[in-house]
């Protein structure tokens, strides 16, 4: 399978923190080989031109205004392949915090009095906005997955993320587990592709890959709990990365959707 | 059983796919394609019906496919009919003649067909399930002489996913074989029968205790086949299936392929249903 | 029996001399990261854990450790390993054998036992080259344990609390030295060159076999049910609401396969570089927990929930692989129950299938009484 001309590739931010594009940056440095089998015509973190001709575009940050909109279904519209790029692209991210409250308080809280003028929203994965084929999950991004998502797409197919959780590649590293310290640790309800890098370092797994297909949160909880963990010391831990989910799956409890 | 491929890579690793050729593609449907690969040297495959290989596409992976052509006509080339459902299927579907591929096995247990000597043979494949069933039809064509009556019964979801339609009209030419083909739904300009492959049964006048059965097709067609063949008086023994399960080592190791206790790439993927009739993961 | 004794200070010696010659390694203590976390948080000093890793030296060696977090079928089986590396779109393959000289120190008769069974999964039928490369060249000095491990572990009710026939070398902690028993010609092979060993005298057999029959009584039986029941146990078993219960509980993740020293199953991914023509096959662990291990393309999953998957792991466990290679699949190490955090441990439901077995014939006897 060769591929005749180099495809064009663009980096778009929206709400974020921009450490993603850092990642890619990253990437570019260790990877020299990559520039060989794309040309990145859009990245405002690391060049001043831009071309609006491109077949793949990857989009780091959460959709939290209406102006945002617009610009994602712009983009949807030029690229073959829409890439959501880190936590805040796939889930809505640290953003999605404020979800929980209704976004006129949000917009007082952090606008003060001049908050009407704004027109930000939930923060949303790009996806409740515009159709999305791959995605890149985690704040940041692993520099490894990003590199292989984007030799997939170069091979013509999509990259399949693990369906198995944090704990399993936390075992591969041969962690004591953080819950046996009483830290709790989202690593079981999470999407492993990390490597399990945060428990590796001694620290919780906050969930910033989202949640697995199955994820036992009931039991995680009960778990929770027993090792210490106070009453609703759980759900503010998910909430980090969770929250859309977390809302999404209640409101198909409750049958919303 | 004979598994002469692994013996030229045994002394490597049983990993290690032969490189070998696609001398020939050939669209047979929307999804289907049928691949000819040959293999290096002066090799063969060396299959019996019903066997599968593990095909590579490198840098993509691997899978396993069933054996669609005859023992009886491969001559360092051998037939896989592959149908685009994921990620090797799809990358295998974008090579072409020339292009290399990974050949390891071929694997499993096959259909015993000495067995089946002087024996009236049903078959009755449903949809992709003509691909490893065609390997042990046109065995058994091409010594036509040893076996009873043979009997065809094919059933399709639609007109346009009939596979291998110019040999299923060189086997109803003739004299010496029976052949039906149903689809589930039709089209405008579809003549034949319509119903689920089931519906055909029925009609077939047969000699049971000499009867024996060939079905391979998806997981929800066996569960009505086998009430029907049931009913007509054959013998749990006498029907076979082949079934299709997660694969990735093909000689027993790497786990995915189990039903219960079995292997399936080790004890199958051929068995007679009175083999698995008892195991709760097999149906 | 040709025992020999080794005082423990000639440990040094002989690491340092198998160093020269082999890969060594052995139970060692691991690093732990430990994070500052807020303060007023529930957060405990990390317990002392112990890894097998490659050794240093002899002062890394830690021979009384209870059990390590993996199993050392890590280093015949690595959590990643490469099968092959290919060129040109794979018109030119490379096999990748890994056949580094190895020695392993301080393996517990469990683990011992549970290397036995992957020799025969691995060397049955077509072999595993990859695995056998590594375990031919792999010599392994096993050590009784005189205390059980944990209170997770039941290896006496396995049978692999006693050494299998099959050894290389054995040592025995006899206080200041070390009884050290010859079990094969690649056991010894070890011993060359070392000067500090002697041939036991009669009172140092008499010394061992205090030690090994003291140990009897310090190991408690902990399963109900009698190993040879175990199969026939689990054949009646196969509906019971245990599995629907212990389902709800699995998180499927993964841990109570990766630290089994008798698991094997793995997956097999293809990288491939940028110029989209070379790269490398690899194989990684894999777990029949995992929600994808039996679905196929199209999306049917042939075990569709969590107490399937596990009902799985413990027929395969306790009787597939008795039924098929004569050897149970689990060697009773407790690492599983250890790690697992919902606490589902292998004593804990055997125990209760086999209660519910006794309960059941019990009323039959009843109504037919
Ligand atoms: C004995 C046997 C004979 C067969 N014969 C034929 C034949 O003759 N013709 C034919 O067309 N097909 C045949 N098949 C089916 C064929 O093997 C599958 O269609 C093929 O494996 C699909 O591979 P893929 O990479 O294209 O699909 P993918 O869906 O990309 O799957 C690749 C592998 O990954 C698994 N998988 C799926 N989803 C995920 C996920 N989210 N995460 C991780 N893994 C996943 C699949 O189960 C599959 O094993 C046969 C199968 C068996 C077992
Ligand atoms: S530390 Fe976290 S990721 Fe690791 S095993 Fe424990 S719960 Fe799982
Ligand atoms: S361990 Fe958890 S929080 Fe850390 S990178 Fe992985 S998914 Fe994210
Ligand atoms: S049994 Fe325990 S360790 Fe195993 S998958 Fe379930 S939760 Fe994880
Ligand atoms: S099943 Fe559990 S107790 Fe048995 S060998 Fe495996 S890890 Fe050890
Ligand atoms: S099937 Fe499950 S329990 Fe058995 S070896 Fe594989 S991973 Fe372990
Ligand atoms: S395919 Fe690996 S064990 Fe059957």
């Amino acid at each position: 399978m060769t591929v005749s001309t180099k495809p064009k590739v663009a980096f778009f931010d929206f709400t974020g923190c921009e450490g993603c594009q850092l990642t890619v940056i990253d990437a570019l440095q260790t990877h020299a080989d990559l520039l060989s089998a794309v040309e990145i015509v859009q990245f405002r973190e690391a060049m001043s031109e831009r071309d609006e001709d491109y077949q793949i575009a990857f989009i780091e940050g959460s959709c939290s205004r209406t102006s945002d909109e617009a610009r994602l279904k712009a983009i949807r519209e030029q690229a073959q392949i829409v890439v959501a790029l880190g936590a805040c692209a796939h889930l809505g991210g640290v953003n999605a915090l404020r979800n929980w409250q209704s976004s006129d308080d949000v917009r007082r809280y952090v606008y003060g009095q001049g908050g009407k003028l704004y027109d930000s929203h939930k923060a949303l994965p790009i996806q409740a906005i515009i159709r999305v084929e791959c995605f890149i999950p985690g704040c940041p991004i692993d520099r490894n997955e990003f590199v292989n998502a984007l030799k997939a797409l170069l091979q013509h197919r999509l990259p399949r993320l693990p369906d198995y959780p944090v704990c399993a590649e936390c075992k591969l590293n041969e962690n004591e587990c953080l819950f046996m310290r009483g830290i709790p640790c989202l690593g079981s309800v999470t999407r492993a592709g990390c490597g399990a890098i945060c428990p590796s370092f001694g620290a919780c797994c906050e969930g910033c890959r989202g949640l697995v297909s199955d994820p036992n949160i009931g039991w995680l909880r009960a778990v929770a709990v027993e090792h210490g963990l106070r009453e609703g010391g759980f759900e503010a831990a998910s909430r980090l990365f969770l929250s859309h989910e977390l809302m999404e799956s209640e409101g198909d409890r409750h049958g919303k959707h | 059983m004979s598994l002469p491929l692994i013996e030229t890579f045994s002394t490597t690793s049983a990993y290690l796919p032969l490189v070998a050729r696609i001398a020939d593609v050939r669209p047979l449907t929307q999804l289907e394609k049928l691949f000819t690969i040959e293999l290096p040297g002066d090799l063969s495959l060396k299959h019996a019906p019903g066997q599968f290989v593990e095909l590579s596409v490198f840098g993509v992976g691997e899978a396993p496919f069933s054996i669609s052509s005859s023992p009886s006509r491969s001559n360092g080339t051998f037939e896989l009919c592959v149908r685009q459902a994921g990620q090797v299927t799809d990358a295998l579907h974008a090579l072409g003649p020339g292009d290399a591929v990974g050949v390891r096995g071929p694997f499993g247990r096959g259909f015993p067909v000495r067995r089946f000597r002087g024996k009236d043979l049903l078959f009755l494949p449903g949809g992709l399930g003509l691909a490893p069933l065609r390997s042990l039809i046109n065995q058994v064509l091409d010594e036509r002489s040893n076996y009873g009556r043979v009997i065809i019964l094919y059933g399709a979801r639609h007109p346009s996913e009939l596979l291998f339609q110019d040999e299923l009209t060189l086997w109803s030419a003739r004299e010496d074989v029976e052949v039906q083909v149903t689809v589930d739904r039709s089209d405008g300009n579809w003549q034949g029968h319509v119903g689920v492959i089931t519906t055909l049964i029925p009609e077939v006048q047969l000699y049971a205790p000499n009867t024996v059965a060939f079905t391979v097709g998806p997981p929800v067609m066996y569960r009505f086949v086998l009430v029907e063949l049931l009913g007509k008086g054959i013998r749990e023994g006498n029907i076979w299936l082949s079934l299709e399960r997660r694969m990735k080592c093909g000689i027993g190791k790497c786990g995915h392929c189990q039903i219960n206790h079995l292997y399936t790439c080790l004890d199958g993927p051929c068995f007679p249903y009175a083999q698995i009739k008892r195991l709760e993961e097999a149906l | 029996m040709n025992l020999q004794v080794l005082p423990k200070g000639a440990l040094v010696e002989w690491i340092e001399l198998l160093s020269a010659r082999y890969r060594v390694i052995g139970p060692k203590r691991k690093q732990e990261v430990v994070q500052q976390q807020p303060a007023g948080d529930t957060q405990q000093p990390p317990r002392e854990q112990y890894i097998f890793g490659e050794l240093q030296g002899a002062h890394e060696l830690e021979l009384s450790y209870p059990s390590t977090i993996l199993p050392p079928k890590k280093v015949f089986l690595p959590q990643k390993e490469e099968l092959f590396s290919f060129k040109d779109n794979g018109h030119q393959v490379d096999l990748q054998l890994d056949e580094r000289r190895t020695v392993i120190f301080g393996i517990h008769t469990c683990d011992l036992h549970a290397v036995l069974l992957l020799d025969q999964a691995f060397s049955q039928g077509a072999a595993d080259q990859h695995y056998m490369a590594r375990r031919a060249n792999t010599t392994l000095v096993s050590i009784e344990c005189l205390e059980p491990c944990s209170e997770n572990a039941f290896c006496k009710d396995m049978g692999t609390w006693i050494m299998p026939e099959t050894f290389d070398l054995h040592l025995t902690d006899l206080g200041h030295e070390y009884a050290l028993e010859i079990g094969s010609a690649k056991g010894s092979e070890l011993l060359q060159n070392l000067t500090n060993i002697r041939t036991a005298t009669e009172t140092d057999y008499w010394r061992f076999n205090q030690v090994i029959s003291a140990k009897w009584a310090r190991f408690p039986y902990r399963l109900e049910a009698d190993l040879s029941e175990l199969p026939s146990l689990l054949a009646i078993s196969y509906r019971s609401q245990v599995w629907e219960e212990l389902g709800q509980q699995c998180l499927g993740c993964g841990t109570c396969t990766a630290v089994c020293p008798t698991c094997y199953c793995f997956d097999v991914v293809d990288e491939v570089n940028f110029d989209l023509t070379s790269g490398k096959r690899f194989r990684v662990w894999d777990s029949c927990q995992f929600g994808q291990f039996a679905s196929v393309a199209g999306g049917h999953d042939f075990r569709n929930s969590r107490a399937a998957r596990l009902r799985h792991r413990f027929y395969h466990k306790f009787k597939y692989q008795s039924d098929s290679f004569g050897l149970a699949g689990c060697v009773g190490c407790g690492r599983c129950a250890e790690a697992c955090l919902v606490n589902i441990k292998p004593i804990d439901v055997i125990n209760k299938l086999h209660r519910k077995r006794v309960a059941v014939s019990g009323k039959r006897q009843e109504v037919m009484g």
